[in-house]
């Protein structure tokens, strides 16, 4: 999968925004939004939120999570806790991102907010890698992934499959011998 | 204005079934997530497709009719565009897996039974069947009408490309399962059974968990 495509989910995202005009409710195809008043707050998905951003017609406000302490407070779980710890959202990475890059303006403090989620995802890729090395060298079939987000499994998906695939043929045909040359395996693609 | 607003008002009646708009929109996600991760073709879902494209349809045409109110137009579709974008991808894959599987796929097709349904829908089927050909065609033209009488013949069963049903997916449980078969018995290790605890999420073979993906009690990631 493409991280674009990790994006694209996480841009259904809902988040809070405060508008500058006034709009009576609008019925998508995905539900009902609105209405827009003026000053008023009100929750949109992510990739209307963005677009309303760019032709300066709102304010985004940051997610709960995205504050200076509780970002630490998550980071130092992280790196206390053997496993991997809940994130505040299945998207944090693709989020943060975006309104790192789109909204950077209604985000106070973005610069550390940047460095500590870049930090979080660090933590995580790393302790992924570790127990990815570990899981294979141990010849488990099958693993439970809890609490890790989409991207972080988007990132380590092509190895983790192909190898894992490339291992479970080695074992088959160890045990199994000849299982004749009719079929004609094909390689997995993402 | 109402007549935009004039769409979802109605019920969006699919073949009587009570399906929101939003329930058939998620839905069509899942299928498309299921269908770009599983290695073998999954059921086809053309009833939802079908459904959404209908949607698509009635919302360009309350657009059209719209007057310069440029905004709502321009969020309804972004929107349009996004829903677009998924049914395309998500047929895209099923025809990627026509292509490289037409074989197999027409085997399939051949050995159900009546009542058991087609995973293909009617096009895919014809386009198989001539995808099939053209690829025989060419074959035979570009190389083996020019070989030794006796190796004129491709024998399907070894040159027939099979979906790797065994390949590794990561899937998020929708709904407890207790006792899923992982791993059959062999020589060295035991049979392994597994719990799936809803809001879980796993990698594990496809072919083990494949019939809880066609019946929705997980979702490929």
């Amino acid at each position: 999968m493409d991280p674009s495509e990790v994006e694209f989910l996480a841009e259904k995202e809902l988040i809070r925004v405060v508008p500058n005009f006034s709009q009576d409710k609008i019925y998508l195809i995905g539900g009902e939004i609105g209405p827009f008043n003026p000053g008023l707050q009100i929750d949109i998905p992510l990739w209307m939120a963005l677009n309303l951003k760019q032709r300066q017609k709102c304010r985004i406000l940051p997610p709960d999570w995205m504050d200076v302490e509780k970002l630490e407070e998550i980071k130092q779980n992280e790196h206390d806790s053997k496993y991997f710890t809940e994130m505040p959202s299945q998207h944090y990475m693709e989020i943060t991102q975006l309104l790192l890059k789109q909204a950077i303006s209604d985000i106070p403090q973005a610069d550390v907010i940047r460095t500590l989620v870049k930090d979080i995802w660090d933590l995580r890729v790393a302790k992924l890698r570790s127990s990815i090395d570990t899981f294979i060298k141990s010849d488990t079939t099958h693993a439970k992934l809890n609490f890790l987000t989409l991207m972080e499994i988007n990132t380590v998906r092509p190895f983790l499959t192909k190898s894992l695939d490339q291992m479970h043929k080695l074992k088959t045909n160890l045990h199994g011998g000849d299982m004749g040359n009719s079929t004609i395996e094909s390689q997995s693609q993402d | 204005m109402s007549d935009i607003s004039n769409l979802i008002e109605e019920d969006s009646d699919n073949d009587g079934e009570a399906m929101t708009a939003a329930e058939v929109l998620q839905k069509l996600e899942e299928a498309w997530l299921n269908e770009k991760f599983a290695p073998d073709l999954l059921e086809n879902k053309s009833d939802i497709v079908d459904c959404m494209m209908d949607q698509l349809q009635e919302m360009e045409n309350n657009i059209k009719l719209a007057k310069r109110g440029d905004f709502k137009v321009s969020l309804h579709r972004m929107e349009i565009d996004r829903i677009r974008f998924i049914i395309s991808s998500y047929l895209r894959r099923r025809l990627e897996k026509v292509e490289r599987f037409a074989v197999c796929v027409l085997e399939a097709e051949e050995k159900r039974d009546d009542e058991e349904a087609s995973r293909l829908t009617p096009e895919e089927h014809q386009y198989a069947k001539d995808y099939q050909e053209s690829v025989e065609m060419h074959m035979k033209n570009l190389a083996l009408r020019h070989m030794p009488p006796n190796s004129q013949k491709m024998d399907p069963n070894l040159t027939t490309i099979r979906p790797n049903v065994d390949s590794y997916v990561f899937l998020k449980v929708n709904k407890h399962q207790e006792g899923v078969l992982v791993e059959e018995e062999s020589s060295d290790a035991g049979e392994e059974v597994l719990d799936l605890v809803k809001g879980d999420q796993h990698i594990i073979r496809y072919r083990p968990i494949s019939s809880l993906v066609e019946n929705g009690s997980v979702t490929l990631m």
